[in-house]
C-alpha cells in the first residue's frame, strides 16, 4: 500500500532524520519527500508518501508520538 | 557561572540526588562543576567502572523508585559505551536523563578526538534528544528533557553536551524550573462503555496484566478491578506483582516460560481484557494461535500498542488507573450478574489447574535445584528487591520468586541484556531513601555468562559498601543457549562452554567483596542465611547442574498450549493435546532466538 502524509515538525535538530528513521523502521518505504522551512525557521511543513505492508494508522500513531511531530495526517495519494 | 555549573545546579532543582557515571575530556567542565556539588552532599556522584555500569545503574534506581535516573559520560568511548542501557531503558520504557560529553561546536564534524555522533547513533533507542548548541538553549532543553522522560509512557532522553556550551557563561540563566509531566487524558467515554459491554457478555474472561500498570501507576486500581470482578488474572514478565504472588486470582506469568495455568487460561477464554501489555512475542507464542477464541478489550496509555499486532474489539485507550476505576462497579456487578455461575466455574477451573501445576522442589538428587533455591531465598527474603541478569536464571527468577510488589522484580525484559543485573542492583540500592538504603536488601540473581559482563561493577559495590547480595548460578556454560541447542539444534552445542570460568569467589574476594560456595542442596539453607546475614555486599556462588533446564517451555512457532516439560506431564480431562509432546523441527526454532 501507498500512503501520503502531510507533518508539520518543530524545526529542530533531527527532526526530518527522527520521521524517516521511524518510518522506514516501522515497515514503510519512503519513496517521496518534499518539505520547506517556515521563514522564521520554527516549523518544517513536511510532504511524504511511503510504501508498506502495515496499517497507515500504524505509521501515524507511531510519528504523533515524536517530540518533533506537531502534527501528522494521512491524505489521500494523488 | 558557566553552563557546566548551570546545568548542576539544575538537576538538584530536578530533584536528581543521585548521578552514575564515568568522566572523560570532552565532559570535565561537567565534572568540575560537579565537584563543588558533591562536596556539599547536594548530589551524590557514583563513579562506575565503565559506562555501561552507568546506564544499567540509572536504569535500575530509575525502575525501583520511578524517579528519573541520571547517568553521565564522556564523548565518543564513553558515550557509545552507554548505547546498550539506554536502548534497554528504551524498551522497557524506564524515566532516564542520558548526559554526554561532546567536543566543542567548532570541532563537531571534524572527526574530531573522540567526537562521535551519539545523537545520530541513538535516535532509535530514546525518547527524545537534545543537543544544544548555545548556553541559552540549556533551560528549555534540560526541562523538557526531563519532563518528556516522564510524562505518558516513559523513557530515557539523552542531552549532548558540547564541550563550549559547559564553558559558555550561563550567568544571565534564571534558576531551574521543573516542569511538571503531561498528564495522560482519560479514555473517551464511549470505550469505556464497549469495554464493559463485551465484558458483560463474556463467560469466560482472562486479564492479561503487563508492566503499563506500573508505569501508570495503577496499581491500586487495578488491584481493585481484579478483587472485585474476580478475573482470573495472568502476568507478563513486566508484571509480577502487580497482584501478590498468592493472590486467588494470579495465574502466574504467561507465555513462553509461563505456567500451565496461565497459558491455559489464555488460550480458552472468549475474553482478553488487556491491561498495559503488548503482545510480545515472549508472551503470545504463535501470534495467530494466541486465545484463538478470545475477543480484546485493551486498555493502554499508549495509542501505537492497541491494535499492533492483535485488533481490539474495544480500545481503550488513555490513563489506565481511571479506566480501570470506572470500569470496576460495572463489571463487579456483572459478575454476579447473568453469567455468574458460568464465570464462577470457569473461575474454579483455572484455580484448580493451579493447584495441579504448581511448580515442584523435590528434585530427587543432592545436587543444587536452583528453582527451589531460589524459591527458598524469596521465603527468606520477601521484602527484597531482585535484579536478574538474562538467561535461564532470569526465568527461574520469574517464576519461583515470589513478588508482592512489582517495582521490587527488575529485569531486562524486552532488550534482555545480559550484564543488567550488579549494576541495576546497585542502582536500586542507591535509589531508597536514606538512611533506608542501606537497611534495605537487594539481591542481584545472575548467571555465569552474565555476571561476567559488567563483572567490574564489583569495586563500585565496594567502593560504596553497597549491602547488595549477589547469588551467581554456576552451570559453566551459557544455560539458555544450551537449552536451545539440545532441544532443538540436535544437541549441536556451539560456543557455549564456559568450563574455563574464573574461581568466582576468588574474583569477588580480589575486589573485597567477601564470598561464599555451595554446591550441595543439603548446605542451601545454611549458604542462603550465611548470605543475607553478611554485613556489606556477599557474592554467594552457587554450582548448578549444567543440564538443568527452564520448564515448562513454549517451543518456537507453537501455541501456548503447547507447552513442553521435562517429564510427562499429568492432565486434566479433555486437555490432553495440550500435554503432548510435539516434534520441533530445526528449521522452526531458527525462526525465533532463545531469550
Amino acid at each position: 500500500m501507498r500512503y501520503q502524509l502531510e507533518l508539520t515538525l518543530r524545526h529542530a535538530e533531527g527532526a526530518l532524520t527522527r520521521v524517516l528513521g521511524a518510518a522506514e523502521r516501522r515497515g514503510f518505504r519512503p519513496v517521496s519527500v518534499d518539505g520547506e522551512a517556515q521563514p522564521d525557521g520554527d516549523r518544517l511543513y513536511l510532504r511524504m508518501t511511503v510504501e508498506g505492508e502495515r496499517s497507515d494508522e500504524a505509521l501515524q500513531g507511531q510519528l504523533a508520538k515524536l517530540y518533533d511531530c506537531l502534527a501528522v495526517q494521512v491524505v489521500p495519494c494523488p | 557561572m558557566n553552563g557546566a555549573r548551570w546545568l548542576v545546579q539544575a538537576l538538584a532543582a530536578e530533584g536528581v540526588d543521585t548521578l552514575f557515571g564515568y568522566p572523560g575530556g570532552a565532559i570535565m567542565p561537567f565534572y568540575d562543576a560537579l565537584h563543588d556539588a558533591v562536596q556539599d552532599a547536594r548530589i551524590k556522584h557514583v563513579l562506575v567502572r565503565h559506562e555501561q555500569g552507568a546506564a544499567f545503574a540509572a536504569n535500575g534506581y530509575a525502575r525501583a523508585s520511578g524517579r528519573v535516573g541520571v547517568c553521565v559520560a564522556t564523548s565518543g568511548p564513553g558515550a557509545s559505551n552507554l548505547v546498550t542501557g539506554i536502548a534497554d531503558a528504551m524498551l522497557d520504557s524506564v524515566p532516564m536523563v542520558v548526559i554526554t560529553g561532546q567536543v566543542a561546536t567548532s570541532l563537531m564534524g571534524t572527526d574530531a578526538f573522540q567526537e562521535l555522533d551519539v545523537f545520530g547513533m541513538t535516535m532509535p533507542i530514546v525518547k527524545h534528544s537534545f543537543l544544544p548548541r548555545r548556553v541559552d538553549d540549556l533551560p528549555r532543553m534540560l526541562g523538557e528533557a526531563f519532563r518528556i522522560a516522564r510524562s505518558g509512557r516513559p523513557g530515557p532522553v539523552l542531552i549532548d553536551l558540547p564541550k563550549d556550551v559547559q564553558n559558555g557563561d550561563a550567568s544571565h540563566l534564571a534558576p531551574h524550573v521543573p516542569l511538571p509531566a503531561a498528564s495522560v487524558p482519560k479514555a473517551p467515554e464511549h470505550s469505556l462503555h464497549a469495554a464493559a459491554a463485551l465484558i458483560a457478555q463474556s463467560r469466560q474472561p482472562v486479564i492479561y496484566a503487563g508492566g503499563g500498570i506500573v508505569l501508570g501507576d495503577a496499581l491500586e486500581a487495578f488491584r481493585d478491578f481484579v478483587a472485585q470482578t474476580r478475573i482470573p488474572t495472568v502476568l507478563t514478565l513486566k508484571a509480577l506483582g502487580v497482584l501478590p504472588a498468592a493472590h486467588p486470582s494470579n495465574l502466574g506469568m504467561l507465555g513462553m516460560h509461563g505456567t500451565r495455568a496461565a497459558n491455559l487460561a489464555v488460550q480458552e477464554a472468549d475474553l482478553l481484557i488487556v491491561v498495559g501489555a503488548r503482545f510480545d512475542d515472549r508472551a503470545t507464542g504463535k501470534l495467530d494461535e494466541f486465545a484463538p477464541h478470545a475477543r480484546v478489550v485493551h486498555l493502554d496509555a499508549d495509542a501505537c500498542e492497541i491494535g499492533k499486532l492483535r485488533a481490539a474489539d474495544a480500545a481503550v485507550h488513555g490513563d489506565i488507573a481511571a479506566a480501570l476505576t470506572a470500569l470496576t462497579p460495572s463489571c463487579a456487578a456483572q459478575a454476579l450478574g447473568f453469567h455468574a455461575a458460568t464465570r464462577r466455574a470457569w473461575r474454579d477451573i483455572c484455580l484448580q489447574r493451579k493447584r495441579v501445576f504448581a511448580a515442584r522442589y523435590d528434585a530427587p538428587n543432592d545436587s543444587v535445584y536452583a528453582p527451589a533455591l531460589l524459591k527458598r531465598l524469596s521465603e527468606m527474603a520477601p521484602q527484597a528487591i531482585v535484579t536478574c541478569d538474562v538467561g535461564q536464571h532470569q526465568m527461574w527468577v520469574a517464576q519461583h520468586w515470589r513478588f508482592d510488589t512489582p517495582r521490587n522484580h527488575l529485569t531486562s525484559g524486552a532488550l534482555g541484556a545480559m550484564g543488567f543485573g550488579l549494576p541495576a542492583a546497585i542502582g536500586a540500592q542507591l535509589s531508597l531513601q536514606m538512611p533506608q538504603a542501606m537497611a534495605a536488601q537487594v539481591i542481584c540473581v545472575s548467571g555465569d555468562g552474565s555476571f561476567l559482563m559488567n563483572v567490574q561493577e564489583l569495586a563500585t559495590l565496594r567502593r560504596y559498601a553497597l549491602p547488595v547480595k549477589i547469588v551467581l548460578l554456576d552451570n559453566q556454560a551459557l544455560g539458555m543457549v544450551r537449552q536451545w541447542q539440545e532441544l532443538f539444534f540436535e544437541k549441536r552445542y556451539s560456543e557455549v562452554d564456559l568450563s574455563d570460568n574464573p574461581d568466582f569467589a576468588a574474583v569477588a574476594s580480589a575486589f573485597g567483596v567477601q564470598a561464599f560456595h555451595v554446591d550441595r542442596a543439603a548446605d542451601v539453607e545454611g549458604a542462603l542465611r550465611r548470605l543475607l546475614d553478611a554485613p556489606g555486599p556477599a557474592l554467594l556462588h552457587v554450582a548448578v547442574d549444567q543440564a538443568a533446564n527452564v520448564w515448562p517451555l513454549v517451543p518456537p512457532n507453537h501455541n501456548n498450549a503447547q507447552m513442553l516439560d521435562a517429564d510427562e506431564a499429568t492432565s486434566l480431562p479433555g486437555t490432553e493435546d495440550a500435554y503432548a509432546r510435539i516434534p520441533v523441527t530445526t528449521k522452526e526454532a531458527s525462526d525465533a532466538l532463545p531469550a
